[in-house]
């Protein structure tokens, strides 16, 4: 990601012997670097691309529902057993369910926060596989981890620094698993903008975020910590994200 | 490699401890089982010397069976990696076989970061 300094390749330096070269630079490869501003785009397409499809996955669902409730093989406000979107198969098994307790509680509840949330769930499991295999780049270097805030210092300062460039602005702790790591001004919703106004970019910013949520559960979850991360944005360059980590960690 | 070190077979467990991958290079085949062997053992050594010894990843010889060395390594994501090297005479540094451990993270790393990678039901996924 943007702007970490590159390890030094290891060139032909005299300690390594040549038939050790081809080894040497596999053991360290140099580190790659993406364009920060990439990210941004490409994490806009990617809303557009993932908000078309669970729509459609979304309708898919209903309609094989309203078939099945009509041919009176489930009573009618029933859990949804199929799921037909063949994306990643976390994601498929959390919209299944999803959709199955709203539908199964409101009849109609909305079907836009239906299709948002689906969305958010989308972005939160490709934030998780990107989390967890980014940790296991940045793990390379350094030694085990000895304890929770060990884990949680490491996210605050080595993901965010290789995903968005800075730091975590604030963490604070309740001693008893609760974390809230502050950011004053979250690079991908820094230059968010709504011509409906605050409060409507602000629900829009919610969505973004929930990848960047995701990353973070990833990393938790790599580091063996299975850990709820909740996005809360109030104003609009500031993001909290409450991590609760179970008992006993 | 360095010459004077021969793999025998390559080990990855999982956090969880389950066997991700156990690789041999040997040419005997029917003796490949007994790598599976080893691997598990290794699990009860790895797991008093992590505990008492932290932050170290390297975790250095592990114990010496017939006519095999076992090396063993933790990542900080608690996935174990074990060599099985040839019992020679030689001196074999430590350098090497951490750059060698440094090595198998990385490809394994590259491996699992593909999104489409599936793991076929033998112990193997041969894109490592």
């Amino acid at each position: 990601m943007s702007s970490r300094n590159s390890l030094p390749v290891p060139s032909s330096s005299s300690s390594v012997p040549p038939h050790l070269a081809a080894l040497a630079a596999f053991s360290d490869p140099p580190t790659r670097h993406v364009d920060g501003a990439m990210m941004d785009y490409f994490l806009i397409e990617t809303v557009n691309a993932l908000r078309q499809s669970s729509k459609i996955a979304l309708t898919r669902e209903r309609e094989r529902e309203k078939e099945m409730i009509e041919a009176g093989l489930i009573p009618p406000p029933a859990l949804p057993v199929k799921d037909t979107k063949d994306s990643a198969v976390s994601a498929r098994d959390s919209t299944g369910s999803l959709a199955s307790t709203k539908g199964g509680k409101v009849a109609a509840a909305g079907p836009v926060d239906e299709e948002e949330e689906a969305l958010k769930v989308r972005l939160e499991t490709i934030g998780i596989h990107v989390g967890s295999n980014f940790s296991e780049r940045l793990c390379r270097d350094r030694g085990l981890f000895t304890e929770t805030l060990d884990a949680i210092k490491f996210i605050c300062k080595d993901i965010w620094a290789a995903c968005w460039d800075k730091q975590v602005d604030n963490l604070r702790t309740n001693h008893r698993g609760v974390y809230v790591l502050q950011d004053n001004s979250f690079k991908t919703i820094s230059r968010l903008s709504s011509w409906q106004g605050r409060p409507d970019a602000v629900r829009k910013a919610k969505v973004y975020v929930s990848m960047p949520a995701g990353i973070i559960k990833g990393a938790l979850a790599r580091l063996g910590y299975n850990a709820t991360v909740s996005p809360e944005v109030t104003n609009l360059p500031q993001c909290t994200f409450q991590v609760k980590l179970p008992k006993g960690s | 490699m360095a010459p004077n070190l021969r793999l025998n077979a390559v080990a990855f467990i999982s956090p969880q401890n389950h066997p991700i991958l156990i690789r041999t290079f040997s040419k005997q085949d029917e003796n490949a089982i007994k790598y599976h062997y080893i691997a598990h053992t290794s699990l009860d050594v790895i797991e008093e010397r992590a505990s008492s010894k932290s932050s170290e990843c390297y975790l250095g010889l592990l114990y010496s069976m017939e006519d095999v060395a076992v090396y063993g390594y933790i990542t900080p994501l608690k996935v174990k990696i074990v060599i099985a090297a040839a019992l020679t005479d030689a001196v074999v540094r430590d350098v090497d076989l951490n750059m060698i451990f440094k090595a198998l993270h990385m490809a394994y790393y590259s491996a699992i970061s593909n999104p489409f990678l599936e793991v076929r039901n033998g112990n193997t996924f041969d894109d490592v």
